[in-house]
């Protein structure tokens, strides 16, 4: 056989063994017996030295030409097996995505954490300072500074819990203006959020420990009207922003003149619901302009400053944001309840 | 306040409906809780004379009657009563008539034959026998007075009102009568209050003949009025006084009686009448009690009395308590004929100290707590002697007493109309104000900005010119209130320390997947003694409420430690196979406490954790990365509380300072309180972390040159904390030493029993340099040393 009738043959054979290779083994073993040291072709190149030189470069040529024709084939059949090998791996390693969780869930915070902290959010963007003071209280900060004298009638409103005479667990966070009021000067903007105690028995809407957020806001030509705005923002910052309040005329030892604050019902938007009884408006808030006298008790010139105040207990927020129909839910840490919230 | 709506008509005009007028007097600060119709109670019941009666065929007690109920035809109606005779006037419910109980009537048959109604028996109309006496006859009703058939019953029962329940504020208790809320719907509506001419009928007398009146004690007594009626004749009041007094509220009783209510609900002023032939020696004193005086009150009960408390007395016995109850002896009979009426003015805050002490509040009580103005004592009385006059029910004294030594004067505000505006932002022109004020009964002189104004004396309420600002406001509008924002120098608002780091601590650990809980502060002491406590632990000292709810609400907790366990159980009880909880709260710490002051609040973490992947490491982890995140690294010391489990348990210390606490909690304790699943506690002083949190430094550069890292294993006892090894490992490592982890536990019979191998890598740097074994490896000689002389601990081979 000629030299180019072998490498013919050599390229053949090795075109029909390539297409029966399935796998590496088969490949790599292809290219020793091609092109290992004993390899067919590199035998052949060997044995280019019995012919004439000047065949010799023709020879060569041929002979690299089929080297280099049959790499590719090679490569690119590797290249297949490599591909293929790699999803036969994937589909080995496919898992059941749909197993249930393994790892355990975020928590949340209390819902009376939840809207209090949207609450100091809208505040104190407003510039409202966030202040808090002691759950156990003088008589003198809780009631005395906020005109609710001894033997007051007010104080049948807010049935005290007692620790002494002068020590009562306080029965709003009130106190802690007054205690700001004695030691800051105008102009003041705080917000008292916290623990509060009243004494009533625990139903579906009553608990004799809650929470509330009041409001102060102290310096010159302070009005009713910017009490309103200020309500007003709050209430489209927290429950959006087609709500607006309404104020009616109330009493409070505190302020002078005093409003219960309504707000836009949350449940149907002003429409009318099972909510708001189909008024279309919530009581939610107690607010007024600060007492002169309390202004004065607490050291502040009631001539040159007036000011504002407002309440709001946090469960009604909590109870109206999240639909909770029995306020011991809140108290009461079941997880599954707890589980349900989120912070949006 | 119930006000009958025909009563308030008398005295002022109200042209818009019942639910008008409501709003009305809700937006102009008179809040309403309720409106009551009688009208819907009873619906197209009329009076019916019955024509004829026969027997039903088939019943033995039934009787089929003609009723005429004014109608072009009677109506055929069978009946069961026992009482029907022809010519009787009956009410009659007729077809869609819409009886108290909710009954509907309709058109029926009895064993065969058609009824077109139902005649009614007094209780099927559910009207007071006080009220319509013949409603508590046997049978039906039968009307003795002449009324055309047809009439409606329900004027003639006296239930044909509406009645509105005001909700009248603190400040305002001169809105508790019937005037009172005249004078503000008058104000509200924009019409007239109309009050009767006070004109008395008297006969000629003195009092002195009837009775002796002394006040001993003025400053808690300032004003007692009394007249006296003799001849006089008990018996009923009439239906209009009766209707009156049953639509707000009050059983009718007799004529004298129902005057002094009548008086109170129009006046506002409580009032007591004295049967005075029972009143010993007809001397009437008022007094303070005497040391260790006792009375028997009109409840039967036996009172211990103070020297503070007021009494109406005679010459040896309290006989009743001022303001608050009078006395049995000299209560109203069928046999009275002479009475004197007492209108008084009582010390508020007395009569609410008497009442707190005595534990009895009665309706007059109430008001003279809230506030009954003295300067209209006497005009209330005259009102009483008038209606005595038009009951026609006996014959009033002419003379009257009246001690009232220091009548207050009136009170004169001065206010700026500017200043008003100011306060409550609005721009309203003073002759409007004055007009306002003006429609509420004051005097008002206006004179440019200057407003001086005299309230009447029963608006006590009315003292600087912010009270009139709000008197302005109400009754122009709170919906005019205009909306404008805050204006003025002011920095943005910040949380304070406290608010940002429990915030933080929040964030971390729900990230981490705890729920936030929260519990009430006060716990009952029951629980405390749950907890293994030593005799003399400070946490077994507690602040107690003077007045808790109940023993399971009354002390103040001085750890959260049990409320946490109680939520734990709750969550075990029901089922949830797992709970990270946390709470953040005070807790009250009574060390040092003094009293009559405050205890110390310290803002506490607590954690209660259960569930198949929570055990002790997790929550020592959990509380270990809270601490780091505020810069306080901390060394774990094993150590218990005695609610701990004594071998699983910690304490975090740093710098000398323990910051917090980690343990599965003592099976006892779990026992305790029912909690089933091991539970692990966790509880951080925030207070200490506010003190040693530190701010976070600048960065470390990243190292240039390659660590040496070598791994060992050490065999030591059971008993020898990898903590322990691991800081003898760090201490003699010393700069070069980077780092030193533990990488596993071994355990295994060729130990020998009692022993462990832990695992360490370790990896050494410098920063200036790669490191050789010429530097390490008298470092690792030292290191194991260090641990074979300090912890036992030797290199396994």
């Amino acid at each position: 056989m000629d030299m180019q009738e072998q490498l013919r043959k050599i390229q053949e054979d090795a075109q029909a063994q390539l297409a029966q290779v399935s796998d590496k083994l088969g490949l790599d073993a292809l290219k020793v017996k091609l092109m290992g040291k004993k390899g067919d072709l590199t035998l052949l190149r060997r044995s280019m030295g019995q012919l004439a030189a000047e065949d010799r470069p023709k020879a060569g040529q041929m002979i690299n030409e089929v080297v280099a024709a049959l790499t590719e084939q090679m490569d690119a059949l590797d290249a297949r097996l490599k591909k293929l090998e790699q999803e036969r791996k994937l589909a080995r390693e496919a898992i059941d995505v749909t197993e249930p969780r393994r790892h355990r869930a975020i928590g949340m915070q209390h819902p009376i954490s939840l809207v209090q902290d949207q609450m100091l959010g809208v505040f104190t963007s407003m510039g409202f300072d966030v202040v808090e003071g002691p759950e156990v209280e003088y008589d003198l900060y809780n009631f005395e500074l906020m005109n609710i004298p001894k033997n007051h009638p007010a104080r049948d409103a807010q049935d005290t819990f007692y620790i002494e005479d002068n020590v009562v667990l306080r029965t709003h966070t009130s106190p802690v203006q007054a205690r700001t009021m004695l030691t800051r000067k105008p102009p003041i903007r705080i917000v008292c959020p916290g623990r509060v105690y009243r004494a009533d028995e625990v139903d579906a809407t009553h608990s004799p420990v809650f929470h509330q957020m009041e409001g102060l806001v102290v310096g010159e030509d302070v009005t009713m009207a910017d009490l309103k705005g200020t309500l007003d923002a709050f209430a489209q910052k927290l429950f959006g922003d087609d709500m607006t309040t309404r104020f009616r005329p109330s009493f409070f030892p505190f302020t002078e003149p005093s409003a219960e604050v309504d707000l836009t019902c949350v449940g149907c938007h002003g429409k009318g619901c099972r909510i708001c009884k189909g008024t279309g408006w919530i009581e939610v808030l107690g607010a007024g302009m600060v007492n002169p006298k309390v202004l004065e008790m607490c050291g502040i010139d009631s001539k040159k400053y007036s000011g504002f105040a407002f309440g709001v207990g946090l469960e009604r927020i909590a109870m109206l944001r999240y639909g909770i129909t029995d306020m011991r839910a809140l108290f009461e840490g079941d997880v599954r309840f707890l589980s349900q919230f989120r912070d949006d | 306040m119930k006000v009958p709506m025909q009563w308030l008509k008398q005295y002022t005009d109200v042209p818009v409906s019942a639910q008008a007028f409501q709003d009305a007097m809700i937006n102009h600060g008179t809040g309403v809780e309720g409106l009551e119709d009688q009208n819907e109670a009873v619906q197209n019941v009329v009076v019916g004379k019955i024509l004829s009666v026969r027997k039903h065929e088939n019943s033995d007690h039934m009787v089929i009657c003609s009723i005429d109920v004014g109608e072009a035809e009677p109506l055929q109606i069978v009946t069961g009563a026992p009482n029907v005779h022809e010519g009787d006037l009956v009410p009659v419910a007729k077809v869609g008539a819409v009886l108290p109980n909710g009954v509907k009537i309709k058109k029926g048959k009895l064993r065969g034959v058609d009824s077109y109604g139902m005649c009614c028996s007094g209780p099927e109309l559910n009207v007071p026998e006080y009220l319509y006496p013949s409603v508590g006859d046997k049978g039906l009703l039968i009307f003795h007075e002449d009324y055309a058939p047809g009439t409606d019953v329900r004027s003639i029962l006296g239930v044909d009102d509406t009645i509105v329940d005001f909700e009248i504020l603190a400040n305002r208790p001169d809105c508790l009568s019937v005037w009172g809320v005249a004078r503000e719907a008058a104000a509200t509506l924009g019409t007239t209050f109309n009050k009767p001419e006070i004109k008395v009928e008297t006969v000629p007398g003195k009092m002195s003949d009837f009775v002796s009146i002394e006040v001993r004690d003025t400053d808690l007594c300032p004003r007692y009025c009394a007249r006296v009626v003799k001849n006089i004749k008990i018996g009923p009041s009439p239906m209009w006084m009766r209707k009156a007094l049953n639509a707000a509220g009050v059983r009718a009783i007799n004529n004298i009686v129902d005057i002094t209510n009548y008086v109170m609900l129009e006046t506002g002023h409580p009032m007591h009448a004295f049967d005075l032939a029972k009143v010993k020696e007809q001397h009437v004193i008022v007094r303070r009690a005497f040391e260790g005086e006792k009375i028997v009150t009109l409840d039967g009960k036996e009172r211990d009395l103070t020297t503070d408390m007021l009494m109406i007395a005679d010459q040896t016995n309290a006989t009743g308590i001022a303001g608050v109850m009078g006395g049995e002896e000299s209560e109203i009979t069928e046999e009275t004929t002479t009475v004197m009426f007492e209108i008084a003015a009582f010390d508020r805050s007395n009569i609410r100290l008497t009442t707190r002490a005595l534990g009895m509040r009665t309706e007059a009580s109430g008001r003279f707590e809230r506030g009954v103005c003295a300067a209209t004592c006497r005009e209330a009385a005259d009102r009483a002697c008038q209606l005595v006059n038009l009951l026609g029910c006996g014959e009033v004294i002419d003379d009257v007493f009246d001690c009232y030594p220091n009548p207050k004067p009136q009170t004169v505000v001065t206010a700026s109309v500017a200043r008003i505006n100011r306060r409550i932002g609005m721009e309203i022109p003073g002759e409007t104000m004055a007009k306002i004020l003006t429609s509420l009964h004051m005097d008002v002189t206006l004179d440019g900005d200057r407003l001086t104004v005299v309230a009447p004396e029963y608006r006590e309420d009315i003292e600087v010119e912010e009270d009139l600002s709000e008197e302005v406001l109400r009754i122009y509008g709170y919906e005019h209130i205009q909306s404008t924002l805050l204006r003025g120098e002011t920095a943005p608002g910040t949380r304070n320390a406290h608010m940002l780091l429990s915030d933080k601590v929040s964030r971390i650990l729900v990230g981490m997947g705890l729920y936030e809980i929260r519990n009430f502060s006060f716990i009952s002491p029951k629980l405390i003694d749950k907890l293994n406590l030593a005799e003399d632990d400070p946490r077994r000292t507690m602040l107690r409420l003077t007045n808790p709810l109940g023993e399971d609400t009354s002390v103040m907790r001085s750890t959260l430690v049990p409320s946490m366990l109680g939520t734990v159980s709750l969550n075990q009880s029901r089922n949830n196979d797992a709970a990270m909880l946390y709470e953040i709260a005070p807790v009250f710490d009574m060390t040092g406490y003094k009293q009559g002051e405050l205890p110390h609040e310290r803002p506490t973490l607590c954690i209660g954790a259960y569930g198949p992947d929570v055990d002790f490491y997790l929550v020592r982890d959990i509380v270990l990365d809270v601490l780091a995140r505020f810069g306080v690294e901390c060394d774990v010391v094993p150590g218990a509380e005695p609610y701990h489990h004594p071998g699983r348990a910690a304490k975090l210390m740093a710098g000398g300072k323990c910051l917090a606490s980690v343990a599965e909690v003592h099976p006892q304790v779990m026992a305790a309180f029912d909690i089933t699943k091991r539970t692990v506690i966790a509880e951080v002083n925030l207070e200490l972390l506010g003190e040693m949190r530190t701010p976070m430094g600048h960065v470390r550069a990243l190292p240039k040159f390659p660590a040496v890292t070598r791994d060992i294993a050490l065999v030591m006892d059971e008993a020898t904390t990898v903590g322990s090894v691991l800081a003898s490992i760090r201490k003699a490592g010393g700069a070069l030493l980077e780092s030193a982890e533990m990488f596993d536990i071994y355990r295994g019979a060729q130990l020998g029993e009692g022993k462990k191998s832990v695992a360490f890598s370790l990896a050494f740097r410098n920063a200036e340099r790669t490191l050789s074994d010429d530097d390490v490896n008298p470092l690792m000689k030292k290191i194991l040393a260090s641990c074979e002389e300090n912890n036992g601990a030797v290199l396994r081979l």
